[in-house]
């Protein structure tokens, strides 16, 4: 029997570093590096660093 | 009193009656006792405890003193020779219970009418005069939890945790731009290495 084969893009949250508990969620490809970018956090009403949330807090 | 006097023949019968079988120069408010708090206990000052002490079921919790001196229950004033037709009475020799002369229905009318009189001092003291009223209402303090003297309430988590929080958010924005300088320095994310948890 085949093995079911692993989907090529990720569903990944990105949290915002302001502590808010504000998070988008993006889609990227399973083998590119983690995401991170400036995005507005309504909460502080500013833009902040988002950084992906990993299991176990570790990325290559 | 010669003020309240003066019109006694305007006041409704049953009032007239009542005051006829129990002489207020005798039974009323005014020739009780004025209650004072046994000297060295200022219970007047110190609040009294109160139900909804959170802690209420602890262990060790400090259970209401029903010995405590309480200006409400030392209103409600009976002696031998004339017993207060407004409150029970203990028979000693047979143990039992003697319940009021007026019932509670009966004192709250009476009381109601001699209010309406302005002679409400005349009757009798009981539960239902508006002193006594005032007094309980004093000691026992309002019945919403929380509002009595060392009481709180729970809460909500995130009312609990609020300020927590916000102390967390304020210090993650105080250090947001060294942060962001850090990581355009890293070249965007590619040198990170404290990325957070899930």
């Amino acid at each position: 029997m085949a093995k079911k084969s692993k989907s090529r893009t990720i569903a990944v949250r990105l949290i915002s570093m302001a502590m808010t508990g504000y998070y988008r969620t993006m889609i990227r490809p399973r083998v590119h590096r983690p995401l991170s970018m400036l995005k507005y956090d309504p909460v502080v009403k500013k833009k902040v660093l988002f950084l992906e949330a990993t299991k176990g807090g570790k990325a290559k | 009193m010669p003020a309240i006097t003066a019109n006694v023949a305007q006041l409704p019968i049953r009032l007239r009656n009542f005051f006829a079988r129990y002489p207020p120069q005798i039974y009323s408010s005014l020739a009780a006792p004025r209650p004072t708090p046994p000297a060295g206990q200022a219970s007047t000052e110190q609040p009294l405890p109160s139900p909804y002490t959170p802690d209420r079921d602890a262990k060790g919790a400090q259970k209401e003193d029903r010995g405590a001196f309480s200006v409400a229950r030392s209103m409600l004033w009976d002696s031998r020779s004339a017993p207060n037709p407004f409150l029970p009475k203990k028979i000693y020799s047979t143990g039992k219970w003697m319940g009021p002369r007026y019932g509670l229905r009966q004192q709250a009318d009476l009381v109601k009418l001699a209010a309406k009189y302005n002679v409400e001092a005349l009757l009798p003291p009981g539960p239902k005069s508006t002193e006594y009223k005032a007094a309980k209402l004093a000691e026992r303090g309002l019945r919403i939890k929380g509002t009595g003297i060392g009481q709180k309430v729970k809460g909500h988590k995130w009312e609990r945790t609020m300020e927590a929080r916000l102390e967390d958010r304020r210090k993650a924005m105080m250090e947001m731009p060294e942060m962001i300088r850090l990581w355009k320095q890293r070249g965007h994310g590619r040198g990170w290495r404290q990325w957070p948890k899930r």
